[in-house]
């Protein structure tokens, strides 16, 4: 069944500024849905509050119509991958980082699927045993998708994806997201790349002044 | 042997030293002189009202009398403890935990030794109670600072490691492990280390002032164990307690990482 991660009425002040004034978003699954605003309109905090860091003043955020302030907190981050941009290696190898959702709930990612997860996010397999801290920021970034992977979630948020990553890498990345919807997933990317934007086809939001806007940017706006 | 007193002129005599320091500051501008001299009186005030106050518990030797100190040791200690800890949720709430850790931790380790170590005639010998309690309890005390600063410091540097191994299903006991062991570690290695070196750099204070005061060195030894085992005990216990008081304050209800801004920056 496709998932579905929504957000109802969410408020959300921050140093005296409204950066969400009661946004209403519905993430349909087998979708990816893309959003773009201004910088420092909100757009991180809302990714933060869907990926449950981050509470809300007001309004709430279920997933397949559970409310999560009902579920336990870590298990339902499980099912929701959120990739930070510039995301955190933890100390250790690549493969390390890759099992470390799975460890985390004492379970054990062999290493085949870990190597499996690597080569579907476009690194080559040798990088398994390298420092993940040594990698450049384009690397890090498809690690943390892979380690992300390895939790097989319902719903994903990606805090501009492709940015540090050349046509050829982000296009990979953005055919992955597509496998991804297809597959069932609920996606959420925040992303100013017209390219990537131009490839994925489904429904587009901007944020401004606290209020989500449907609807793709003009040709000459979006930027930021 | 004879106890070998020192009358006040004596005493004052001993202020030359303080002399020879501001001597040493004043020559090379260190600009410590007005410290050493409030140094040197309020050493001096400190220490006799502290004289005073027990030389007046011991004569009038009271269980209240006793345990009264003791108390004001613990908070004091807490107090302490909660203070100038950067990125920390402020000295109001720290203190509680504080306080509540000094006090559990020296339970812990002082009741077992008094009861059956070392056995006071009476249960509330104050020449026993007191300047054991003092030691032990301030050692907590520095093992609780040690640990708050350390924790709060290195999750706010690594809020975002820690926020992602949330976003990966970490518990907060998980996400925080790595530095609240390194904090505990911290707490316990001054202790661990005065454990290894004891009696080839420096003879311990205590140890120190029984042989001054005519113990016999072997019977000063085995005081001087039973306390420095005790000092790593009430280390361990008060940087386990403080450590698991700082990684609940570090989170929401919802498990979400609370950071807190460096007053001091503010």
């Amino acid at each position: 069944m496709p998932a579905q991660l929504e957000a109802r009425r969410l408020r959300k002040t921050y140093g005296g500024r409204v950066l969400l004034d009661g946004v209403d978003l519905r993430l349909a699954g087998k979708t990816v849905t893309t959003l773009s605003g201004p910088s420092g309109s909100g757009k991180t905090t809302l990714l933060r509050i869907l990926g449950l860091l981050s509470e809300p003043d007001e309004g709430q955020v279920l997933l397949d119509g559970d409310d999560l302030k009902t579920v336990t907190p870590h298990a339902a981050r499980r099912r929701i991958a959120l990739v930070a941009q510039g995301p955190v290696m933890f100390p250790g190898t690549v493969l390390d980082n890759v099992r470390t959702g799975p460890r985390l709930a004492g379970e054990d990612l062999p290493e085949p699927t870990a190597r499996e997860l690597v080569v579907r996010v476009g690194l080559p397999s040798e990088l398994l045993t390298q420092d993940a801290r040594s990698l450049s920021g384009g690397e890090k970034l498809r690690v943390a998708v892979a380690r992300a992977l390895a939790l097989n979630p319902e719903a994903w948020l990606l805090d501009e994806p492709t940015a540090a990553l050349d046509a050829e890498r982000a296009d990979l990345i953005v055919r992955l997201l597509r496998e991804l919807a297809a597959e069932g997933a609920a996606i959420l990317v925040v992303t100013h790349d017209a390219r990537a934007l131009q490839q994925l086809e489904g429904p587009h939001f901007q944020l401004t002044s606290g209020q989500l806007v449907e609807g793709r940017p003009d040709r000459s706006g979006g930027g930021g | 042997m004879t106890y070998v007193s020192v009358s006040l002129p004596q005493l004052l005599l001993s202020l030359g030293l303080m002399a020879m320091a501001i001597a040493i500051s004043a020559q090379n501008r260190l600009g410590l002189e007005r410290d050493l001299a409030i140094g040197t009186v309020r050493a001096a005030v400190q220490l006799f009202a502290v004289g005073l106050l027990l030389t007046l518990v011991f004569q009038n030797e009271h269980p209240a009398s006793v345990f009264g100190v003791i108390a004001v040791m613990v908070v004091v200690g807490g107090w302490t403890a909660a203070r100038r800890i950067a990125h920390g949720p402020g000295t109001a709430v720290l203190f509680r935990y504080a306080t509540l850790a000094v006090l559990v931790a020296g339970l812990v380790v002082l009741t077992p030794v008094f009861a059956f170590v070392i056995r006071p005639p009476r249960w509330y010998e104050a020449r026993l109670l007191i300047p054991i309690s003092g030691m032990i309890l301030s050692n907590a005390m520095n093992g609780v600072a040690l640990v708050f600063e350390r924790v709060f410091a290195s999750i706010n540097e690594d809020a975002a490691g820690v926020e992602q191994l949330l976003s990966l299903g970490a518990t907060p006991k998980q996400a925080v492990q790595r530095h609240v062991r390194a904090a505990m570690n911290a707490a316990l290695r001054p202790t661990i280390n005065g454990l290894l070196t004891v009696g080839l750099v420096a003879l311990p204070g205590m140890m120190t002032g029984q042989i001054v005061s005519g113990t016999a060195p072997d019977q000063a030894v085995r005081y001087q164990l039973v306390i420095m085992y005790q000092l790593v005990a009430v280390a361990a216990v008060a940087g386990a307690l403080a450590a698991r008081f700082a990684r609940a304050l570090s989170f929401t209800e919802q498990d979400q990482l609370r950071t807190f801004p460096d007053p001091r920056v503010r």
